[in-house]
């Protein structure tokens, strides 16, 4: 007898809708899975058919053969486990007519332990997304993946084990759950970070650097000892970000999801902050592998990436995310096909001053050679400082700054201003794909930056006096951009061209011909 | 000299880790450098004494370097080659122990009776350093006097960097080829040195690398081109001492710029002094120092009148200048101290740093002018 189940494969955060076909026929018992399987998918039959016996079923044994349609994308993931089981169970005929006829109703999602318990799987979100787009009505998922499920506007009903999928066909069980629906824009808006810029002492360059990056959406490099606050005040610069909306907190849940990143409690109306060690690899910074997957770039997306140590990193590694930096997203090149990963961050990147960390501290004596130093700037991937705004240089807060009771601003006063200035952007932009000041291109760095009186002058002696170089000018321009924008005001002013100044980029430089 | 010997000369100056006298020396065995350059590693390892290694690596690198491009480059740069004993050659180094066999000079070079002085320290300059620097080089730059030095970071590049803003001659002995500038920072300073009629000189091929044994060696020939000698500041153990002991060995006149006691860069200094170098406070120390007869062409008039400088400084810039003081300031440290946020005392030191009055480095500012 032959029997359709409808299940989802995932392809980068895209679930189509794949048809399991199971058919069983007479001969000696075989079990086989066609249909571009993975690894994982043809372990399936183990769990499967351990996973019929022990719900107290039969399980045939035939000639079963299962096809996944359209055979000839490749299947990855644990989640054919219960529509094969389920189609099984249809074709050897354990099902009623009633359940036979529910089958055909909706989807199946979930993997199988050997006693028949579902387990969680990864990419239910994304999965059921792209199938409620296809039109889709009812989804039965993992029970451990209700939590997620929830936002993807589907109907859907959490599951135990196969025992409880098969009661539900039979009428045993309602479809309809009572489950929790979380208020999500209010618990976006009302979201506040623990950590908060007040108790940051001190630094009130650094910290107006990074209400700047907030506002206009510029990456950052600070430079610092050790015990400066670069990786504190890194950790503070989500809260004073604006709230996700909806729709930004989807597309990362969507990302988490596929990395099996979803669990209880976890964090998730807030921004991800990710902060990858200097040794990790190009793949797992940027994504990929055999079954590709999201990388530490797209874990980042709508929040921030910290690279501490930036230039212990390896040039090669670093290279890698120009792309995302410059498009917003990864893509995976493959013979076969291409996939694609959002990757939209602010990069926050750290650096000592120097190899052995202390150039410049006031206290503590630095033994490094200008050389060493000029070589530990130099490593420092060139492309990658070119996409990088602001740059400030953080020194040590003096006890008497420490000390001092007045509480520095807190996050809230900076949010409220930094939410201002995108208000701002949202409507200079309307029109554009460019969300924030940092991403304006070309043409629209002429119209929206044009030079004030005495602008240009600025500019000149930046360059004749402070060795500015000409390819750092459409940064000035766009930072200053955002710091009018953080003032109300509607021009840029020298002023504000002046203070960009401030936050210059790191000078390197080896030997040159002359 | 016949051309073939002189290609042969540069040659085998290529090898820069035999120093000129071993260079001398194998002349003298041998005869000539053509002679020298015909030799087996072998041969010249037994009778020139030096080990087959050195033989070896010696012939590879003299014949690798092209001798011809190397005339051909040097004067396309509008450079000179001078051999030991030809024309062109300074005199002043044939005084010395160990006169250079090749020197590769690219600029304007005349060496008699120049009213030279050494003027060399740290690399890692303090605010004060900079200060004294800038101000003892600029009175002598003024006076006439050709600041010798050698282009390195810190004190070097900014005594060189006054006389190039003065439009005033000066020499810059380098570490690397004339056809290349260490570090890279310094190639506007290198060719304002070319432009303003002073000169770039080495006796290390024309596109040498920065490598470690050039920048002791070349010591001894700023001393050499030198009447006498400033150390402006320094650590005990460095390259500006060296400099100070060269310049004591060929009897020049060593002055010392005195520091604070607790400044590791200013121990170098304080030592000579206690040693009994001349302490240096102003240009004059060291001009009155000089032999008569290159004294008497400068112009000190101006010298020793005294005048007092008036700084054309607003309200709140001076409240900078003196927040700041003779050390360095963050802008941080700034804004409390002061009580003005980020933006408005941008504006200021934006103003004072355009007009040279502060510098700032790694986010520190720090005062220029005494």
């Amino acid at each position: 007898m032959l029997a359709n189940v409808l299940s989802s494969a995932i392809k980068a955060l895209e679930g189509l809708i794949v048809k399991v076909e199971v058919d069983i026929a007479g001969g000696s018992p075989t079990f086989t899975i066609v249909g571009l399987p993975e690894q994982e998918v043809k372990e399936a039959k183990d769990r499967v058919q351990a996973a019929i016996r022990n719900s107290g079923f039969d399980f045939p044994l035939r000639k079963i053969t299962v096809n996944l349609v359209p055979a000839e994308i490749k299947k990855t993931g644990t989640h054919f486990d219960l529509p094969i089981a389920l189609g099984i169970l249809s074709a050897s005929g354990a099902l009623s007519n009633i359940a036979q006829n529910k089958l055909s109703e909706m989807v199946f999602i979930g993997e199988l332990g050997l006693n028949g318990k579902l387990h969680a799987c990864a990419g239910v979100l994304p999965m059921l997304i792209s199938l409620r787009k296809t039109g889709v009505k009812k989804a039965v998922i993992p029970l451990a993946n209700k939590e997620e499920g929830e936002f993807a506007d589907i109907e859907n009903f959490g599951a135990s084990s196969l025992k409880e999928v098969v009661d539900l066909l039979e009428g045993k069980v309602l479809f309809h759950q009572e489950y929790q629906i979380p208020k999500v824009e209010e618990a976006l808006d009302s979201y506040e970070l623990k950590e908060d810029f007040s108790e940051v002492k001190g630094q009130a360059l650094a910290k107006r650097a990074l209400e700047i990056a907030a506002a206009g959406g510029h990456n950052v490099l600070l430079i610092g000892a050790p015990g400066t606050g670069k990786s504190m005040l890194a950790k503070r610069f989500a809260s004073i970000l604006p709230p996700l909306t909806k729709e930004e907190m989807l597309e990362i849940l969507q990302i988490y999801s596929v990395c099996r990143l979803l669990g209880k409690n976890k964090k998730i109306f807030q921004r991800p902050f990710r902060e990858p060690h200097h040794t990790i690899s190009n793949i797992a910074l940027i994504g990929g592998g055999a079954t590709p997957k999201p990388g530490e770039a797209s874990l980042a997306h709508n929040g921030i990436l910290f690279l501490d140590e930036f230039a212990e990193f390896s040039r090669n590694s670093l290279e890698v995310l120009r792309e995302p930096l410059e498009t917003f997203k990864v893509t995976i090149a493959r013979a076969k096909d291409t996939l694609t990963f959002p990757a939209k961050f602010t990069l926050i990147a750290a650096m000592n001053p120097c190899p052995c960390g202390y150039h410049g501290h006031p206290v503590k004596t630095c033994n490094c050679t200008p050389v060493q130093i000029s070589r530990y700037k130099a490593k420092v991937s060139g492309p990658l400082l070119d996409r990088i705004d602001l740059t400030v240089n953080l020194n040590p807060v003096n006890y008497k700054d420490w000390q001092a009771k007045s509480e520095g601003e807190t996050s809230a006063q900076i949010r409220a201003r930094v939410i201002k200035a995108r208000k701002i952007q949202e409507e200079r932009f309307k029109n554009s794909k460019t969300t924030a000041n940092a991403f304006m291109t070309v043409s629209e760095i002429k119209k929206y930056c044009p030079l004030p009186a005495g602008g240009g002058e600025v500019l000149e002696l930046a360059m004749k006096k402070l060795g500015l170089s000409a390819r750092s000018l459409d940064k000035i321009l766009k930072t200053a951009r955002t710091i009018a924008d953080l003032e109300g005001s509607a021009d840029i002013k020298k002023e504000h061209i002046i203070e960009v100044m401030q936050y210059r980029p790191l000078d390197r430089k080896g030997v040159s011909d002359i | 000299m016949k051309a073939e010997e002189k290609l042969a000369l540069i040659k085998i100056n290529a090898f820069t880790y035999l120093r000129a006298d071993w260079l001398e020396r194998l002349l003298e065995i041998f005869g000539s450098g053509q002679e020298i350059l015909k030799q087996t590693p072998q041969a010249l390892s037994e009778e020139g004494k030096i080990s087959l290694e050195t033989a070896e690596y010696f012939l590879k690198s003299a014949n690798e370097l092209d001798a011809e491009k190397e005339i051909e480059n040097t004067a396309k740069v509008g450079g000179h080659i001078y051999i030991k004993g030809e024309e062109g050659y300074p005199q002043e180094f044939l005084n010395i122990k160990e006169p250079p066999l090749v020197i590769y000079v690219r600029g304007e070079l005349n060496t008699t009776l120049a009213p030279t002085v050494a003027v060399v320290g740290t690399r890692k300059i303090s605010p004060y350093g900079r200060r004294a620097a800038i101000k003892i080089a600029g009175d002598l730059v003024e006076a006439g006097v050709i600041i010798v030095s050698g282009l390195a970071r810190g004190v070097d590049s900014v005594v060189h960097a006054e006389a190039v803003k003065r439009k005033r001659p000066t020499w810059a002995l380098i570490g690397t080829g004339i056809g290349r500038c260490y570090p890279a920072d310094n190639k506007e300073l290198a060719l304002g040195i070319i432009e303003t009629g002073g000169a770039l000189i080495s006796e290390y091929p024309f596109a040498a690398a920065p490598l470690a044994q050039h920048f002791p060696r070349r010591n001894r020939l700023i001393a050499a081109l030198s009447r006498a000698a400033l150390i402006v500041e320094g650590e005990v153990k460095s390259g500006a001492l060296i400099t100070a002991k060269m310049a004591l060995e060929q009897g020049l006149d060593v002055f010392a710029v005195p520091g604070p006691i607790d400044s590791p860069t200013s121990g170098g200094p304080n030592k000579l002094i206690k040693e009994g170098a001349g302490i240096c406070l102003d240009a004059r120390d060291i001009i009155d120092a000089l032999p008569v007869n290159i004294k008497v062409n400068l112009k000190t008039q101006d010298l020793y009148k005294e005048k007092e400088e008036v700084l054309d400084l607003s309200p709140e810039e001076s409240k900078i200048i003196s927040a700041i003081g003779d050390g360095e300031s963050t802008v941080d440290e700034l804004s409390v101290k002061l009580n003005m946020d980020v933006p408005a005392l941008s504006t200021v030191l934006f103003s004072l740093e355009i007009s040279g009055y502060l510098r700032c480095e790694d986010g520190k500012y720090s005062k220029v002018k005494i």
